[in-house]
């Protein structure tokens, strides 16, 4: 295994707190730690492998050794809670920006967040708001991985699956960092909607696409409808209604 | 005294119009005010998704809002506690779908204990308790959309 050389990112943001660990449960759990203990704006803790990565509502993220970039930024954004959600959709662009810069290859937004590289996911992103209004992004991006357990292999890629080669996480991660920066900038100076119009401009599942959305007891069906000014999907279902979308998992369907 | 006649005192506080009611009866003692009504909350209005062309209301942003709040707004007035939610966003009752609730009616909680979690795009928000007390009322079903500021949980503090 080769150990990420973190001297070179450092070399590229030298202003920034970066913390690694070779192996750790989860980077949230660590980087919620250090905000509690009050480290600034942008502090960035990453691991070459994660025991206990997290996804959402307990799902794990699968964080094989040194073959993905693992990492949670604390962020403190003058925002209250209500505009928070946006900055979901912030980090989504700022993913898949990093990763086409470093690759070349074009990205795919799946609402809210979720970055496709020809249809499956290659990377994940979630954010876990703290008290004193700040919140822990965590972003698995996956680089070099050859293949995924069984349940993910229809679902899951990686950047060396999608284009053949291997990537360095060194330069994917100094992008990443920049590109965090520049969308939470446009969301700050800028305000929601330019976020809403670029994530719409660069996700094919804003609208007209026939999707199903798992929200835990119920699946819903229907057509997208594009963004309400809070960046939450409209979906049109079959009975010609409209609900509106705050959450849940959301699938492509046949059209 | 019950929950029942506490609730049946608000009501007629409601209903009469005068401002303070004081009731004791034995070791019990409610005292029920009228405070200020609550300013009306404008943001299901502001779905564009809700002026379809149909006018039919999106299900996800505003069945459960409207008598929750009423209702929240009553036990307020009822010495308990409300934890209401900072987002528009889903609300679970358990860290992942199948485990056990964060609370139940009736138990302790303490202050920063975890009641429940608000999704919002993948935002995760867990709400703490912020006093000591017994979880008395939960206003939302496991997996329903929340609005902002809507009741969630009422907590008689310690």
């Amino acid at each position: 295994m080769i150990s990420l050389d973190l001297e070179r990112v450092r070399a590229a943001c030298p202003e920034r707190l970066i913390l690694w660990r070779e192996t750790t449960g989860s980077t949230m759990t660590e980087a919620a730690r250090l905000a509690a203990e009050g480290c600034p704006s942008g502090t960035v803790v990453g691991a070459d492998e994660q025991t206990a990565g997290q996804g959402r509502l307990g799902r794990s993220w699968h964080s094989e050794k040194a073959t993905g970039l693992y990492v949670s930024i604390v962020l403190r954004l003058p925002l209250e809670p209500v505009g928070l959600p946006v900055l979901t959709l912030a980090l989504g662009l700022a993913a898949a920006e990093a990763i086409t810069r470093v690759t070349g290859i074009p990205c795919d937004l799946r609402w809210p967040n979720d970055v496709l590289v020809g249809g499956k996911k290659c990377a994940g992103i979630l954010v876990q708001l703290l008290d004193q209004g700040a919140v822990v992004a965590g972003i698995g991006i996956n680089v070099n991985q050859t293949r995924f357990p069984p349940e993910l292999e229809p679902i899951a890629t990686s950047l060396r699956l999608a284009t053949g080669r291997e990537y360095s996480r060194e330069p994917l991660l100094i992008a990443l960092l920049a590109a965090v920066d520049s969308f939470v900038k446009i969301l700050l100076d800028e305000g929601p909607e330019t976020i809403l119009r670029l994530f719409s401009q660069a996700s094919s599942y804003v609208v007209n696409r026939r999707v199903a959305v798992d929200q835990g007891e119920r699946t819903l069906t229907g057509v997208t409808e594009g963004l309400d000014p809070s960046g939450f999907l409209i979906l049109r279902r079959e009975d010609g209604t409209r609900t509106l979308i705050v959450a849940g998992g959301v699938r492509p369907l046949p059209e | 005294m019950t929950i029942e006649e506490i609730k049946e005192f608000i009501r007629l506080v409601t209903e009469s119009g005068v401002d303070e009611l004081e009731v004791q009866r034995g070791d019990s003692r409610v005292r029920i005010r009228r405070s200020p009504p609550p300013a009306p909350q404008t943001v299901v209005a502001e779905f564009p998704a809700q002026r379809g062309a149909n006018n039919t209301p999106p299900a996800a942003a505003v069945n459960p809002a409207a008598p929750a709040a009423e209702e929240a707004e009553a036990e307020a007035a009822g010495s308990l506690v409300i934890v209401k939610s900072p987002i528009v966003g889903t609300f679970y009752e358990s860290p992942s779908p199948g485990a056990s609730p964060f609370v139940q009616i009736g138990d302790t909680v303490q202050p920063g204990q975890v009641l429940c979690i608000i999704e919002s795009m993948k935002l995760m928000n867990e709400i703490e308790a912020e006093v000591a007390g017994v979880v008395m009322k939960r206003f939302v079903e496991n997996a329903q959309p929340v609005e902002y500021g809507e009741a969630l949980f009422g907590i008689r503090p310690l």
